[in-house]
């Protein structure tokens, strides 16, 4: 029988291909390689259906790890191995569903966002989406943290290419450049956390009984004989600087504070590309890298403690940021950083599920609520401000609806997809909270967000589809066709139900079982599944559940606070925005609203930072120039006199080369003899 | 005669044992075949005959060489090497691996003689000079007695001397092969006083014998007699292999000798030299290393190997006539090679890997070396010039020569992608492993030296425009180009092939730290 695993690698490999096929024979095909990149991510996304559903099996593999490629061996005693191999558990089968619908669906609305506009460069368009979905796809099923390491790279590259596709233009090129360079500063980390990784274990795979994170667990253990810690430090301590090392790449990838500059400049790229980075690809990376090894955060507390407190923080600090954007897809990029904020506080706070869920719910509402916003930018000519538009909804009710149920899922708004998973996540980082001063204060940020949240999400739909139309582009929008309004409508119908997947509020109150999620990620091989992590947290990390009252009572104070806050925000945003002629009200923040404005000046920070590295570049400089290269011109300099010495030893005189062969064998006679005393 | 030796080789175990000298046989037997032609029909222009008729030789040699190789014959596999002539010949996976080399370079040099010789009178005399100084080399692969390996040495040190003189009316050539003599039998005396010494001590000849007298502690007492012995003895192998101090015969040799010779002495001979010093020293006085710490000859080794990377390569870096830097560059590499003896130590585990990569490298020297020395060859032939300016735009007459030539010169200063990377590679590699990190690291400076006089040739023939000089180019020389071409392919199929190169010359060389 033909197993499903066999066909991993083709998952990887259909959209790599049609990167090939529009690079090189886009001009020539219809729609500029389009049809060729739907074909392939829409075959890779039947593969991981495929793959998916055969993990469910009764008598099939929970885990799949196979090899492919063995690249590098060590010699003598350092017997590494720098393979390539796919590793396929629930974790990585959810996640290449996510990452290939949502490439699907962005190649579709592609159609209607570039070709059906008259853009040009299309074959190379469609070149960097393929490439972008193959890179993460690899990144995804990657068995070990080098291979990850290097498809991180290659997303790192795409997402340069495609934010910077419009380079004629003059800030798509400094936004790429920009997302470059920020993510490669965090990805510097990475690198020495890869090679920590190996220095400490000889090895980087993820899964099975030789992996990193299980003889991190035996180190920790006591078995301090599997690993060799530096510095003399102990296994707990040294595993919590590499977990932090590998967490500069997820911090840079992820946008994480104070990595996450780089993200809201990434709005320069096409919309369609938006959606793919923030939905299914790079911004996901960070966060599924942290899932992926979990079982190496998990023995190290400290490391985890961090990544909540960033986690919440950042929800918070983005949230706010979010509130006085004129763009609408500005809105939506920090939204973005403040949602993964709370995946890295569900991951700090243990709950992998949690974290999971929300990844996937996050994906299809933000990639709807992309999408949408890039529909909205078609009728409107691409003018992104949303003072201009208002009253859109009649004239585009698809989008509206759509749109709508991404805004209430995004708010977090009982019973849309985003309440689930972001209620658990509250809850999560609460009941854990009470026993972990650190992590209740992520939980206090992530809480205060919620409303941040609603307010801006919805101060955003009621400006851009409520209201009368603020200009005559509003007026009279600009048409599309079913290549737009069709992802919409599939992403519309996702937002709303994905959540029904996980209800376990609803579960601890009735009884009924509805964890379907929790018990699918729960269904992995040894060492991967959650309740393994579970006890690795309980073990090493002290983690313990607390209540307040009885464990239903708890459950109705989170999931009643972030609904309740929840409402509020919309609300607000409803008395202040859901009016025929909406005005600023930013002017009321005052001084904060300058702040705001400037990101914190955030962006001033790093260029401040950037202008000391230059005077420190300069000395570099001239050490570079003065000593460096001074010294390799001293040396060709004396070997070139040298070699003019030698030169001189070679006279023609013949009895002048008996002489010196000679003294030579002379003076190498003596030289021996003397020490080796044959002459006493 | 050790009867356990009696069954050899899977292929050819029916033959008797003498066969296994046959490619010495073969050589000796056709230089004989050429003087006999020449005497019975003395025809002036027979001179593609000759080029047939020893090219044939050569690669039948070669041939026979090859299948023993692959058959197993006198390896470890095949029940050891084959004793001959009351141990004084032997026959093991070293002499092959070495006969190997000869006959290829050989090979190799009659091809590019063929065109250079034309119109020349006795070219019967060159080729059976040729043949048998490379019968001599293959002689000097399985001597297994100070007495043959003197003779052998002899044997294809006068052929040499009448080859490089071979151009009788240029006085540069006449020179260079005066002086050559003249050091040789220099070297010669003190080699054969370094033998006698030898034999004054031990009272044996034979390799085998002399280790036994070494390993008893024989010695005692006369460990002054036979240190100056076993330093002569090196010597007269530095001389032969050119390395410092030794080596002042070497650049006016090569550069007076016709170009093919250059080619055959630079590359076979030196290969010649090593082997006999590698099959002496690791046979006959590796005991000393273990027994009489006062005679550290492994320490001279290095001592001579550093000066004769440093001098060969710094000396090349300043020279102006292609061919006189290509002869510096080839004592240069005699440093590189004569790791593989200053790397050994007692009982070291690493002796077989250190002297395999030695072996290794010559092996692709032989073919980087010649190929680069037949480019000059054709050079002279077009009559273009010596200097690095005469050679400016070369590419725009001979481009596929000149692409021939690129990969010699980036392979002999050791760039990755052709054969010579790897072969430095697992030198120093191997004399890093057995902790001789040093020379490595003199041998990677000294290499990183090298890529700069190598690659002013590249930019002489690909980058500079030419000026004139190339109008004398009329022909197409059709034998220099094959040999070229043909050197230059084996150089890059080196590159893949080069782990089993190299396992054929570990496994032979560890055969003898058995």
């Amino acid at each position: 029988m033909v197993a499903a695993f066999d066909f991993v690698p083709a998952i990887v490999l259909l959209p790599f291909v049609s990167f090939l096929i529009a690079l090189f024979a886009g001009k020539y095909m219809p729609k500029g390689g389009a049809l060729a990149g739907i074909a392939a991510t829409a075959g890779s996304l039947l593969l991981s259906i495929w793959v998916a559903i055969s993990l469910l099996g009764v008598s099939g593999e929970r885990i799949h790890q196979e090899t492919i490629y063995t690249w590098a061996t060590g010699i003598g005693d350092q017997p590494w191995e720098l393979t390539f191999g796919v590793l396929i558990d629930p974790l990585s089968a959810l996640m290449l569903i996510i990452v290939t619908l949502i490439a699907t669906l962005v190649h579709v609305f592609s159609l209607g966002y570039m070709n059906d506009e008259g853009e040009t460069g299309l074959p190379r368009y469609y070149a960097g989406l393929g490439l972008f979905t193959a890179s993460m796809l690899g990144f995804v099923v990657a068995d070990n943290l080098l291979m990850a390491f290097m498809f991180f790279e290659l997303v790192g590259l795409c997402s340069f290419l495609l934010i910077g596709f419009w380079f004629r233009r003059d800030g798509p090129p400094s936004a790429a450049k920009k997302a470059f360079l920020v993510t490669r500063f965090g990805d510097y980390f990475f690198l020495i956390g890869v090679v920590a990784v190996f220095a400490t274990f000889g090895t980087a795979q993820f899964a099975g009984p030789e992996s990193f994170p299980v003889l991190a667990e035996q180190a920790v253990a006591g078995d301090t004989s599997v690993v060799n810690t530096t510095f003399g430090l102990e296994p707990t301590q040294w595993f919590t600087i590499v977990g932090l090392l590998v967490l500069g790449g997820v911090v840079g990838k992820s946008a994480q504070f104070p990595l996450h500059t780089w993200l809201p400049d990434a709005m320069q790229g096409p919309t369609p590309v938006s959606a793919l980075i923030h939905a299914a690809t790079m911004v996901a990376a960070g966060v599924y890298l942290v899932a992926r090894m979990y079982g190496f955060y998990a023995v190290s507390p400290t490391a985890l403690a961090i990544i909540a407190f960033i986690g919440g923080f950042t929800a918070l600090f983005a949230a706010t940021m979010g509130v006085v954007k004129r763009e609408i897809k500005q809105v939506l990029a920090y939204s973005t950083i403040s949602q993964y904020g709370y995946m890295m506080l569900a991951l700090g706070a243990g709950s992998y599920v949690a974290a999971t869920f929300h990844l996937m719910t996050h994906a299809f509402f933000k990639a709807l609520l992309f999408l949408g916003a890039g529909a909205v930018i078609i009728a409107m000519h691409h003018n992104e401000n949303m003072w201009d538009m208002g009253g859109l909804k009649d004239k585009m009710p698809v989008t509206y609806a759509t749109f709508l149920a991404g805004s209430l899922a995004l708010a977090g708004i009982f019973p849309f997809s985003g309440f689930w998973s972001k209620d658990e996540i509250l809850y999560e980082a609460f009941i854990y909270g009470l026993n972990d001063p650190l992590l209740l204060g992520g939980w206090v940020m992530g809480l205060l967000a919620v409303p941040i949240t609603a307010f801006y999400t919805f101060r955003m739909v009621f400006l851009t589809f409520h209201g009368e139309p603020r200009s005559e582009t509003a007026r009279n929008p600009h048409g599309f066709g079913w290549n737009v309004k069709g992802p919409l409508s599939v992403l519309g119908v996702l937002a709303v139900v994905a959540g029904f997947i996980n209800m376990v509020p609803v579960q601890k109150l009735t009884g009924i079982e509805l964890d379907f999620l929790t018990q699918y990620l729960d269904s992995g091989g040894e060492g991967l599944t959650y309740s393994g992590y579970n006890a690795l947290l309980a073990e090493y990390g002290g983690y313990e559940a607390g209540v307040v009252g009885t464990e239903v009572t708890t459950l109705l104070i989170a999931a009643g606070l972030s609904l309740g806050l929840a409402v509020t925000g919309l609300l607000v945003a409803f008395k202040l925005y859901n009016v025929p002629e909406p005005v600023e009200h930013t002017a009321k923040l005052g001084q904060v609203k300058d702040v705001l404005y400037n990101n914190y000046y955030q962006d001033e920070f790093q260029v401040w930072i950037a202008h000391r590295t230059q005077s420190v570049a300069a000395v570099a400089d001239k050490f570079d120039q003065g000593v460096i290269d001074g010294v390799v011109n001293g040396v060709s300099s004396v070997s070139l006199f040298g070699g003019r010495r030698m030169r001189k030893l070679q006279t023609g005189l013949v009895t002048n080369y008996a002489a010196l062969l000679t003294l030579g064998l002379t003076a190498l006679l003596l030289a021996f003899g003397l020490l080796g005393g044959w002459f006493v | 005669m050790d009867p356990t030796v009696v069954t050899t080789a899977a292929l050819q175990s029916q033959l008797p044992e003498w066969t296994a000298l046959g490619p010495v046989i073969v050589l000796g037997l056709t230089g004989l075949l050429l003087l006999t032609i020449d005497a019975i029909w003395p025809k002036r222009n027979a001179n593609t005959t000759y080029a047939i008729v020893s090219a044939a030789g050569a690669i039948i040699a070669l041939g026979i060489t090859v299948w023993y190789l692959v058959a197993g014959t006198g390896q470890e596999t095949h029940g050891g090497a084959i004793t001959l002539f009351s141990e004084a010949i032997v026959v093991d996976g070293m002499a092959l691996f070495f006969t190997a080399i000869f006959t290829s370079v050989a090979a190799l040099v009659i091809v590019a003689s063929h065109d250079y010789l034309k119109g020349h009178e006795n070219s019967a005399e060159f080729y059976s000079l040729l043949m048998f100084a490379t019968t001599g080399m293959a002689l000097m692969a399985v001597s297994n007695s100070l007495v043959t390996v003197f003779v052998s040495l002899e044997m294809a040190s006068l052929p040499s001397y009448a080859l490089v003189g071979f151009l009788k009316k240029d006085r540069g050539s006449v020179e260079a092969s005066l002086k050559y003599f003249l050091i040789g039998a220099l070297s010669s005396a003190v080699f054969l006083f370094g033998i006698s010494l030898i034999y004054a001590v031990t009272g044996s000849l034979l390799l085998t014998e002399i280790s036994a007298q070494f390993a008893d502690g024989g010695v005692a007492g006369f460990a002054g007699v036979a240190g100056i012995g076993v330093l002569m003895i090196a010597g007269g192998f530095a001389y032969k292999t050119a390395s410092v101090p030794f080596h002042f015969w070497a650049p006016e040799a090569y550069e007076g000798a016709p170009a093919p010779v250059s080619a055959f002495l630079s590359s076979a001979s030196k290969a010649a030299g090593f082997v006999v010093a590698f099959r002496v020293f690791a046979e006959a006085f590796m005991p000393l290393l273990e027994v009489t710490p006062a005679i550290d000859w492994a320490l001279a080794f290095a001592v001579l190997a550093v000066l004769t990377m440093v001098v060969g390569n710094f000396a090349a870096a300043t020279q102006e006539n292609v061919k006189r830097m290509l002869a510096y560059s080839s004592i240069g590499h005699a440093g590189y090679a004569l790791i593989g003896l200053a790397a050994l130590t007692a009982g070291g585990p690493h002796n077989g890997d250190v002297m395999g990569a030695a072996m290794a490298h010559l092996l692709i020297y032989g073919f980087m070396n010649t190929g680069a020395f037949l480019f000059i060859a054709m050079v002279e032939y077009w009559g273009v010039g010596r200097t690095f300016e005469d050679y400016a735009g070369l590419s725009q007459k001979a481009p596929l020569a000149c692409v021939a030539m690129a990969v010699f010169m980036f392979s002999l200063a050791g760039l990755p992608v052709f054969g010579g990377f790897f072969s430095k590679y697992a030198l120093f590699a191997s004399a890093v492993s057995a902790g001789f990190w040093w020379l490595a690291a003199v041998g990677a400076v000294t290499s990183a030296l090298s890529l700069y006089y190598y690659s002013r040739v590249v930019k002489a023939i690909w980058i500079e425009e030419p000026n004139g000089n190339l109008d004398v180019i009329e022909s197409k020389p059709t034998g220099l180009y094959a040999a070229i071409i043909f050197a230059a392919v084996a150089t890059v199929l080196l590159l893949p092939g080069f782990p089993i190169a190299l396992e054929t010359a570990e496994a032979a060389a560890s055969a003898l730290f058995a």
